[in-house]
């Protein structure tokens, strides 16, 4: 299971047109969804994660609404990282993996022996195991982001929401974390993650959603969509393309 | 640092041992100079009349007392620090202590008795907690930024209004109001109401405990990893205007516990609430009966503000461990 | 350790206990028609079986008040401030009169407590008639609440004698200032009873009934407020014949110096700054008589010069 779908959705960003959005994601799939800043690309995650009301139509989990299912229920199923992260208050970068777990506890149970060998796992899997005993205030952007990454890891959930997962992180990580997107996906994970790099789209998605800033959106195969001539008008940007390794790069002209 | 941090018990347990100590020092100290063997005596209910009252009548109720609201005092300022994700917060900074004061005052200015002035400060804190609540909801929601901000503007309008009672109060009547302000254990008298309520509070914080721990990293991932955001947020406000309101009106506004032993226990045994929120309630009431102790005996028969002793046993602690932390 | 902890839960019905066996005190209804009874400034009856032999007196007031009774023989405990008569030294103190130690209280075993209605923390007062302790509360507001004071204070310890005495001749002694000044020439007069802030009294305070007494008018006497607190501008505006002020201490005339700069004031111009040392008029005590000869005096002066011009 894990099927994400929205049904004319309008998302709900002031001053903007209605342009209702239909969309299904299903197991197995990679979405990106690119646009330039300020189409809204952070509010439809949020959106299809039931962490913001639409303004219209509706999102549904596995064909339940999800207004009508509990967080708790959502967040046994639906899994989020955000752009942006806190942190008021001190905490470990294994306690930060652990609460990935909390969807799955009761109130009064504690965290068992399972929990810590997967919060350990997807320490290993982001490659900081080492910094388990760090304070999260110690690390670094990167660091901080692939902790983000393996508190998704240990929730596990059937849909992997990401914003920009590859922020703060160098060129092998950027790598490493698209490779464990695409791999979630072939254990038959649905995962969507709002990208600002074409390339790392067009190398690691099998579909996309364009956003622009009036609110529509196009929604589509990779290959379909990924052109210059619809990429171009989309972020008011001339673009080169070419071909590597049978993978489409862009390049910016000037 | 250590793998087991979550585990280990070893923290609590002899944060419970200082707590009983505490109580067991103040016990056996006052001014009035008991024996060992006389103190033994009291204990077993034999001995002489005067010791019994001593310790069974005005050194026992005073310390549970103080251990109470210290407790409550402590719990009440973690919870607030999670609810407005600052650590900054204290019990009192969303103008409840400033409502309960002008409650009692008011209740002093109509010359009511000590019970009635101890209903008017709980019922100012509920008034003036209700206030806060209803003024930052606002339109839109609240967020914990306007919820302190609106905390912050309705605490020093309290206090604006404080002073301007203290004003025009009849002179007689002011030493009083004062004292009350300042805050004082010499005042408490029923221990079990504030004792059961910290207790109760422990027991309703323990399976709640995983829940602010996410809620700590903010309203958004919290609501992500499947917390009811608003009604936790509710709970959590009410509770810690209660738990405030509770000491407060117990003991007047003593200041400092509720600040700084929520961080330095954060030094101690980490941010995890379950093991943070049972922490505090020890610390913070072992630190008032220690204070509270000291602040009757040390140049006995003059008797010191408990406040004075509680920031000076914890400013220093405090820094030290902040020192050392780094 | 049971049974003890039955007797904490049962504070007051110990309390009540240790009056009944005990005979400490006898705040229990039962006693109101056998023992000594007298209505206390409360407005509440205080009775005990027998004259109090040891008395805590719970402010500077009431020790000098109590020793006034008579009863500074019984005086096992006082609150610091206590400085007379210079007996009342040697007598243990329990702390201030708003934080009492009541460990050292109780340690003294008392009967009787004299508080002080709006100084002592009541809930330290009510702690101690649970432990059976009789609390008597005094507070005069007037010439005739000193003289009563002293009377009840003295029928508590047995000493209605030489309190009768004493309540008597305060009487006759302030009668007799009434009758020699009251009705003389008003002068009109402000009375500075503290400096920062400015404040004075009003016709309903003590001070202010001395001030009539000596046939003085006071300028703020129509404040509603028992201790008003002004400006300099009311004075000012009044400019009254005559300008009394306390002090810090004893002998500090300081506050008066402040007045000079207004060289134009009546009470400037005519030099009728004067000084009354505050513990004789401040305090609601037999004392009251020498500071009220005192402030009849000075305002007798004012007259006698208002006669030369």
């Amino acid at each position: 299971m894990g099927l994400l779908a929205a049904h004319q959705l309008v998302i709900d960003v002031p001053n903007r047109p209605a342009q209702p959005l239909d969309l299904t994601i299903t197991p197995g799939q990679v979405w990106g969804v690119l646009g330039p800043n300020g189409a809204g690309k952070t509010t439809l995650l949020h959106t299809l994660a039931g962490l913001r009301a639409p303004r219209s139509g509706s999102v549904t989990l596995d064909d339940t609404p999800l207004a009508s299912l509990g967080r708790r229920q959502v967040a046994q199923r639906l899994g989020l990282v955000f752009q942006e992260r806190m942190e008021s208050f001190p905490a470990t970068v294994l306690e930060t993996a652990l609460i990935g777990r909390h969807p799955f506890l009761s109130a009064w149970q504690q965290e068992g022996r399972a929990d810590y060998t997967r919060a350990q796992h997807a320490l290993e899997c982001l490659d900081i195991a080492h910094l388990r005993d760090r304070l999260m205030s110690t690390l670094s952007g990167g660091e901080r982001q692939r902790v983000a990454l393996a508190t998704l890891l240990t929730q596990d959930p059937a849909i992997w929401l990401a914003d920009e997962p590859t922020n703060h992180l160098d060129l092998h990580h950027q790598s490493a974390v698209m490779a464990l997107m695409a791999e979630q996906a072939g254990k038959g994970k649905s995962v969507v993650m709002c990208l600002h790099d074409l390339n790392l789209a067009a190398r690691w998605c099998d579909h996309v959603l364009l956003l622009y800033p009036n609110g529509e959106a196009r929604v589509g195969e990779r290959d379909a969509l990924l052109i210059t001539e619809i990429l171009e008008p989309l972020f008011q940007q001339r673009l080169a393309m070419g071909d590597i390794d049978g993978n489409r790069v862009f390049m910016p002209r000037g | 640092m250590r793998r087991l941090r979550g585990h280990s018990s070893l923290p609590l347990g002899m944060l419970a041992l200082a707590a009983l100590g505490a109580l067991l020092l103040a016990l056996s100290l006052g001014s009035a100079p008991l024996s060992l063997s006389e103190l033994w005596a009291a204990a077993r209910g034999q001995g002489g009349l005067l010791a019994s009252t001593l310790v069974w009548e005005l050194r026992l109720p005073r310390a549970l007392s103080a251990f109470a609201v210290g407790g409550l005092l402590a719990v009440a300022g973690a919870l607030m620090q999670v609810l407005l994700r600052n650590p900054l917060a204290d019990p009192y900074v969303l103008g409840l202590s400033g409502g309960a004061s002008i409650g009692a005052l008011a209740a002093m200015l109509a010359g009511l008795g000590a019970l009635l002035i101890s209903s008017a400060a709980f019922a100012g804190a509920l008034f003036s907690t209700l206030l806060v609540f209803g003024l930052a909801h606002g339109r839109g929601g609240w967020t914990p930024a306007r919820l302190l901000l609106t905390g912050v503007v309705v605490a020093s309008g309290w206090g604006a209004v404080i002073t301007l009672m203290l004003a025009l109060s009849p002179a007689e009547r002011l030493p009083g109001m004062l004292y009350w302000l300042m805050g004082d254990l010499a005042y408490a008298r029923a221990p079990w109401p504030p004792l059961l309520l910290l207790m109760g509070v422990c027991a309703v914080l323990v399976p709640l405990g995983r829940s602010l721990n996410v809620l700590a990293r903010g309203a958004l991932p919290a609501a992500a990893l499947g917390v009811n955001v608003r009604p936790l947020e509710w709970g959590i406000y009410i509770l810690a205007s209660l738990l405030t309101a509770a000491a407060v009106t117990t003991a007047g506004s003593i200041g400092f516990v509720g600040l700084v032993i929520p961080h330095m226990l954060r030094l101690i045994v980490g941010n995890d609430q379950r093991r943070l929120l049972p922490a505090c309630a020890l610390a913070g009431g072992t630190l008032l009966v220690l204070a509270d102790t000291l602040a009757r005996t040390v140049i006995a028969p003059e008797q010191l503000p408990v406040g004075v002793i509680t920031a000076l046993l914890g400013v220093p602690t405090f820094l030290f461990l902040l020192h050392r932390s780094r | 350790m049971a049974s003890s902890t039955r007797r904490l839960t049962l504070g007051v019905a110990l309390g009540l206990a240790l009056c009944l066996t005990q005979g400490l005190g006898a705040g229990a209804a039962q006693a109101h028609h056998h023992g000594r009874c007298v209505v206390d400034d409360r407005d509440r009856e205080v009775c005990l079986h027998n004259p109090a032999r040891r008395i805590a007196t719970l402010s500077p007031g009431a020790t000098e008040l109590t020793y006034a009774a008579g009863a500074g023989d019984q005086v096992v405990a006082v609150v610091s401030y206590s400085d007379y008569p210079p007996e009342a030294k040697e007598v243990p103190s329990v702390g201030s009169h708003t934080r009492i130690d009541l460990e050292a209280l109780v340690s003294l075993a008392p009967d009787l407590a004299v508080g002080w209605v709006t100084g002592n923390p009541a809930e330290q007062l009510e702690t101690l008639e649970t432990l059976g302790v009789a609390v008597f509360y005094i507070e005069p507001r007037s010439i005739e609440g000193v003289a009563s004071a002293i009377e009840r204070l003295a029928r508590l310890a047995g000493t209605e004698q030489a309190g009768q005495r004493v309540a008597d001749t305060f009487r006759q002694q302030m009668g007799m200032l009434e009758t020699q000044f009251a009705g003389r020439q008003p002068v009109s007069t402000f009375y500075q009873v503290w400096n920062e802030p400015l404040m004075s009294v009003n016709d309903q305070h003590l001070i202010g009934q001395v001030i009539q007494l000596c046939g003085g008018t006071n300028v703020v006497g129509e404040q509603p407020r028992l201790v008003p607190r002004l400006d300099d501008e009311v004075v000012l505006a009044a400019n009254p014949e005559a300008i009394v002020a306390g002090g810090m201490g004893e002998e500090n005339r300081r506050w008066l110096t402040h007045w000079e700069q207004y060289p134009h004031l009546a009470a400037v111009a005519n030099q009728h700054l004067f000084f009354v040392p505050p513990s004789l008029i401040q305090r609601p005590t037999p004392r009251l008589v020498q500071g009220a000869k005192i402030l009849c005096d000075q305002l007798q002066s004012v007259r006698r010069q208002r006669g030369a011009l």
